[in-house]
């Protein structure tokens, strides 16, 4: 019995559960708030007076005061103006404390997500994060903004109203507290039952965002396999579900939300009939249950509002709760405390073990890469060279086994540090919309003009960005000219160099570009950054040959190659004979 | 002048104007007759129960009055019926209002979706991604929202005040002229502020398409963002949009909340207006004071619905700009606009490029291409980066049209032909493999719906990309994740082959098709190609020449020109930039070959 109590009034709490998640987003701007407080009750006063002004009026026209009546009428230009400051006042306040917590808000969820390990993106997806950050935040401003602009004036009318009545007569206002439990319990109802819809409406949100994001980056192979039609489906049928659910939400309001005034109305029946039958039998006065009813009809706006700021409500703890799945500190990484990194750039990796999901993608992989190296790593296709050479700057962490970098764990090396040193150039490349420079530089501080041009000439990409008629200011990106895929490479290149790291890694960062290219490339980062080690994956022969060593993964394990020609995949030979059959 | 990123978007997404996009809103909306009625009647019924119930309950007073229980227990009755006929009208209208609500918004997102699949490809790099989702999901959800919630407020919000003008008309014609007298100056005021008020909101929603665009980027590449450790960097430029985004909201609502103190002084000030009129014909002698009376009570049911209306204006003009911004990428020219009407159902002869010129905006692509590939050719195409390999293959598979010069399929010009049926004929394997989320299975499926899970195996093992998927504990099944990132590159790029391959084409274009594709399994993918290549067109881009011998024939790119064509042998002999690019892959070897 106790815990049922308990579990009520952490419901009726919940309603109140976005205005206890937006205080901590609305440090330092209580005043702001004690200020639409207290220019929401002159608000409602003015509102209150009218009526009484008005009453007046009609007293002195009755009398023909015609001078009370100017004086009257300068009373109402008086309560216009206090009225427009009041309405100012709550509505910007309203306005700009809301927009105030979503700025806070959206502020730390990005603080929150970039701040989180690698892992927390593996299952999670692009469309859906976007959603997390824009419109689950806004469905919590948007209550927050309809509670305070309209909270407090529809509870002080409402106060108002039973402060009233309890003037008037005793008994009429234990009629309308007699509601109170039954409105509660129908908005707890109403609560509970909406609950899952807006949910789902959230994440339904968050599939549509991701379906049009995915849509749209594949637009290529969408239209050559004239997929449009089977697209366009898809996405009608998430719009369906999303449609479905609205509906759902409406049926809800059709019945809870339409049921809070009528539970007043049924009331004001109540009242009428007791109110009438005792005024009878005492023949007293109807003056009085008049203004009672009359009350009762007033406050069925303000109990019919109330119903729909629990549906608003319940949108704004939907979003939180998905907000909250990226504001958990539970995968953040310290991506700020730097420190020192080991002088020796030698890597040693020893008995590590790798899953992902349910792969195991390295079984014991040991390696020893000597300082100042050029290795290279080979493998088949999915044998696990990227999964190995991403553990060395700590993007992902192995589950099991240690990685040395000149003797010192990779695990005590500061993060900032370790990133800043090591540099990788991925497969899948990212080019940020924004100039060729500001890509290279890529927000890094101490990056100079001089270091970027550096960086592009070894990545052998500077006489194509001189070439372009706006040079290294040239925009690129999104929306920016088209690149070929090796002139993308080239300038993740450019990114990667520039800071003169201590270990470079190419993940076949190289694929799209030409094998002269390519070479040529690699001896001006040997020649240029002193002391580099540098891990380079590939598939190519030639670079192969180029490395000091060269390893290769198979199954999980890794062996070095005596001889490069000896690769167990080595297919070049029978390439060859292929090509002597031209 | 360079052109900022809102011009070059407005220039490819137009932005209907608020009073064009309201027209069309409601057109649209009107198309769903039944419950648009709905909503009227259900509207019209509430607000006639609600001007009743007053009544009612004069009339049960009365029977107190005079001492009647029986016409207090009649007139209660018809009380509560009255509420209870509010409380079935009240929930049409919740219904009818969503319905026509959310209905029109995933009408127009629906649309807006369909209009993306049409645009010509060079919409998207001119437009960004974030910024189409922005238009899609936000300002839909903006218009959504302020249509489900606010439309009864509106609908009701006009009856009423259609009503009470009525009925101040029929109680007093000039005094009604004298409550009306603000209108005007409500109107002008509200019309002079309408442009200040739209480019508000205008900003309002290109900040929060700026946020979702910035951040549409950041979560794409958040791998690079942590491996260079620029977290800061990162959220320093998100901080700059959130700020604008701010500002631009605290701007909007700062002049929206004067613009509604002022129309309160307005409606206090027509209040005025009339007592004072009223008085002074009271004085007159020309109305009696029953009517000036109960005009004041209409005067303020007048004005009550007129201020809600104005507060609502906010939020209308936030959602009206929105569903000019939605409407635009619905308007978004169709690349259908530049469809030829002829069907091809197999190529025939060839597909002839004549004085083929191409440049992205003011950069050159290609200059004076010309070439020819017969059926069942296959060619090569190789070069440096940048030579404008992918470019033409681009223009093949007429993602975009060349600036001058023809490309003509079977003697026929390609921009007469009927993309969709000529798209059928081809089947590419682009450089960067696109993944939809989905299994393996689900992924090669798209190409080739009639194939049947057993078959799409049994030709992945013909075409020797078994052993790649082999290393995947759930096989085709596995599931690719967004963009494919759960598999590697390889993996991708032999997904994207499967693709191609079980679409069973005529015409093959393969650009890069291995570039992440170990030797090894190249080497069996190369094996079975050869054979189903022979009977089809293929078309590869290449610049790694393990797969050269497929190939009859050779054309070599540079700068955007066709500089050397010829076979394998021929071009080893000329020793030009094929042949040196050759030696420089293979070494010795190479040059012992020729």
């Amino acid at each position: 019995m106790r815990q049922n109590k308990k579990n009520f009034l952490k419901k009726v709490k919940g309603v109140f559960e976005p205005l206890l998640f937006s205080r901590e987003y609305l440090k330092n701007k209580k005043w702001i708030i004690y200020l639409i407080i207290a220019f929401a009750i002159l608000s409602t006063a003015t509102r209150l007076l009218v009526p009484i002004i008005i009453g007046d009026i009609i007293n002195s026209l009755e009398s023909r005061n015609f001078n009370a009546i100017y004086l009257e009428i300068e009373y109402i230009m008086l309560l216009a103006v206090l009225s427009a400051i009041a309405s100012f006042v709550v509505n910007f306040g309203a306005q700009y404390t809301s927009q105030i917590y979503a700025y806070n808000l959206r502020k730390r969820v990005v603080n929150s997500m970039v701040k989180k390990k690698t892992k927390f993106f593996h299952d999670k997806t692009s469309g859906d994060l976007l959603s997390r950050t824009t419109m689950d935040i806004d469905a919590s401003r948007n209550f927050i903004m309809n509670s305070l602009s309209q909270l407090i004036p529809t509870m002080l009318i409402i106060i108002f109203a039973v402060g009233y009545l309890l003037y008037i007569n005793v008994v009429y206002s234990l009629f309308f507290l007699a509601t109170v439990p039954i409105l509660i319990y129908v908005g707890v109802k109403f609560q509970k039952k909406q609950r899952p819809h807006w949910m789902k409406i959230r994440d339904t949100y968050g599939v549509m965002t991701e379906s049009i994001q995915e849509d749209i980056t594949g637009q290529r192979t969408v239209r050559s396999y004239l997929q449009e039609e089977p697209q366009i489906d898809r996405f009608t049928g998430i719009t369906d579900t999303y449609y479905g659910e609205y509906m759902n939400v409406a049926h809800l309001r059709g019945i809870y939300n339409n049921l809070m005034p009528f539970i007043i109305s049924a009331a004001a029946t109540a009242v009428i009939f007791y109110g009438g039958y005792s005024s009878i039998v005492s023949k007293t006065d109807v003056g009085g249950l008049v203004a009672a009813v009359n009350i009762f009809t007033m406050v069925t706006f303000p109990v019919s509002f109330l119903g729909r700021l629990i549906a608003f409500s319940e949108n704004a703890r939907a979003g939180i709760g998905r907000i909250k799945g990226v504001l958990d500190r539970d995968l953040d990484e310290d991506v700020l405390t730097s420190g020192d990194f080991p002088k020796s750039n030698g890597i040693s990796i020893r008995g590590v073990k790798y899953k992902r999901g349910a792969r195991e993608i390295l079984k014991n992989v040991d390696l020893e890469i000597p300082p100042e190296s050029f290795v290279c790593l080979t493998g088949e296709t999915g044998s696990g060279k990227s999964s190995l050479v991403n553990l060395i700057p700590r993007l992902e962490d192995p589950s099991d086994g240690q990685i040395f970098i000149g003797g010192v764990n990779v695990r005590d090396i500061p993060l900032s540090s370790l990133r800043n040193h090591i540099a990788i150039v991925p497969q899948e490349i990212s080019l940020l919309s924004g100039s060729i420079s500001e890509n290279i530089i890529f927000g890094r501080n101490g990056i100079t003009e001089e270091m970027t041009r550096r960086a592009a000439k070894i990545a052998r990409i500077d006489d194509f960005i001189e070439s372009l008629p706006e040079g290294y200011s040239t925009i690129i990106g999104e929306r920016g000219i088209t690149l070929s895929g090796g002139q993308r490479q080239r300038v993740a290149l450019a990114r990667a160099i520039a800071s003169n790291p201590r270990i470079l890694i190419l993940d076949d960062a190289t694929s799209s570009v030409d094998p002269e290219t390519e070479l040529a490339i690699f001896s001006r980062i040997v020649k240029s950054i002193e002391g580099i080690t540098v891990v380079l994956v590939s598939l190519r022969y030639s670079a192969m040959k180029y490395a000091s060593t060269a390893y290769e993964l198979e199954n999980g394990e890794i062996s070095e190659l005596q001889n490069v020609e000896e690769i167990s995949y080595a297919m070049e030979k029978d390439g060859f004979k292929n090509e002597t059959d031209l | 002048m360079k052109q900022t990123y809102d011009e070059i978007e407005e220039s490819y997404i137009k932005t209907l104007r608020g009073r064009t996009a309201l027209k069309r809103l409601l057109k649209d909306m009107a198309k769903n007759r039944k419950q648009t009625a709905i909503l009227v009647a259900s509207v019209m019924i509430t607000a006639i129960a609600a001007t009743f119930s007053p009544l009612a309950i004069g009339d049960a007073v009365n029977g107190v009055a005079t001492g009647s229980f029986k016409i207090i227990i009649e007139f209660s009755l018809v009380f509560i019926s009255l509420a209870l006929i509010q409380f079935g009208s009240n929930r049409f209208r919740v219904l009818s209002s969503t319905i026509l609500a959310q209905g029109t918004v995933k009408n127009l997102r629906d649309r807006s979706f369909k209009s993306i699949q049409h645009v010509p490809i060079s919409f998207f790099s001119k437009v960004k991604a974030g910024f189409l989702i922005s238009r899609m999901t936000n300002d839909g959800e903006t218009l959504g929202e302020f249509l489900t919630f606010q439309i009864p407020s509106v609908v009701s919000g006009m009856t009423t005040v259609i009503m009470s003008i009525a009925i101040m008309l029929y109680l007093d014609f000039n005094l009604t002229l004298y409550a009306l007298i603000v209108l005007p100056f409500l109107s002008i005021f509200t019309l002079s502020l309408q442009g200040k008020v739209r480019r508000n909101y205008l900003r309002t929603r290109k900040t929060i398409a700026a946020i979702t665009g910035n951040l549409a980027e950041n979560i794409s590449s958040i791998r690079s963002i942590k491996a260079f450790n620029v977290e800061s960097y990162t959220e320093g430029k998100f901080d700059g949009l959130n700020t604008d985004n701010l500002n631009a909201n605290i701007k909007a609502s700062r002049l929206s909340s004067v613009y509604g103190a002022i129309v309160r002084i307005i409606e206090y000030t027509g209040i005025a207006i009339v007592v004072f009129a009223g008085a002074i014909q009271l004085k007159a002698g020309l109305i009696s004071i029953g009517i000036l009376v109960s005009f004041i009570f209409y005067v303020q049911e007048f004005f009550d619905p007129v201020i809600q209306l104005s507060q609502l204006y906010n939020s209308y003009q936030s959602s009206i700009v929105g569903v000019g911004r939605i409407y635009g990428i619905i308007d978004s020219k169709k690349e259908a606009a530049l469809d030829g009407e002829i069907n091809v159902s197999s190529l025939n002869d060839s597909i002839v490029l004549k004085d083929v010129n191409f440049a992205y905006d003011d950069s050159d692509a290609l200059k004076n291409i010309n070439l020819a590939i017969k059926k069942g050719e296959n060619i090569g195409i190789v070069g440096h980066t940048g030579a404008g390999k992918t470019t033409l293959s681009n223009l093949i598979m007429k993602f975009y049209t060349p600036q001058s010069g023809e490309i003509l399929v079977d003697g026929k010009n390609l921009s007469e032909i009927n993309t969709e049926s000529y798209r059928n004929l081809i089947s590419p394997v682009l450089q960067e493999p696109f993944l939809f989320r989905g299994t393996i299975y689900e992924n090669v499926k798209i190409a080739a719906p009639d194939k049947s899970e057993e078959e799409i195996e049994k030709l992945a093992g013909d075409f020797n990309l078994d052993r790649i998927f082999s290393k995947l504990p759930q096989g085709l099944e596995t599931n690719v994740g967004e963009l494919g990132r759960s598999l590697s590159e390889g993996q991708k790029q032999a997904i994207a082959i499967l693709r191609a391959l079980c679409r069973d084409p005529q015409i093959i274009i393969m650009d890069e098709p291995t570039s992440n594709i170990d030797p090894y399994s190249e080497k069996f993918i190369f094996q079975s190609l050869e054979k189903f290549a022979r009977e089809k067109t293929l078309i590869l881009i290449t610049h790694r020449f393990s797969m050269i011998s497929l190939v009859d024939k050779i054309i070599v790119l540079q700068n955007g020109e066709i500089v050397e064509s010829g076979t394998f042998p021929e071009l080893r002999e000329k020793k030009g930039i094929f042949s040196q690019m050759y030696d420089i892959l293979y070494g010795n070897r190479g040059e012992s070959l020729s």
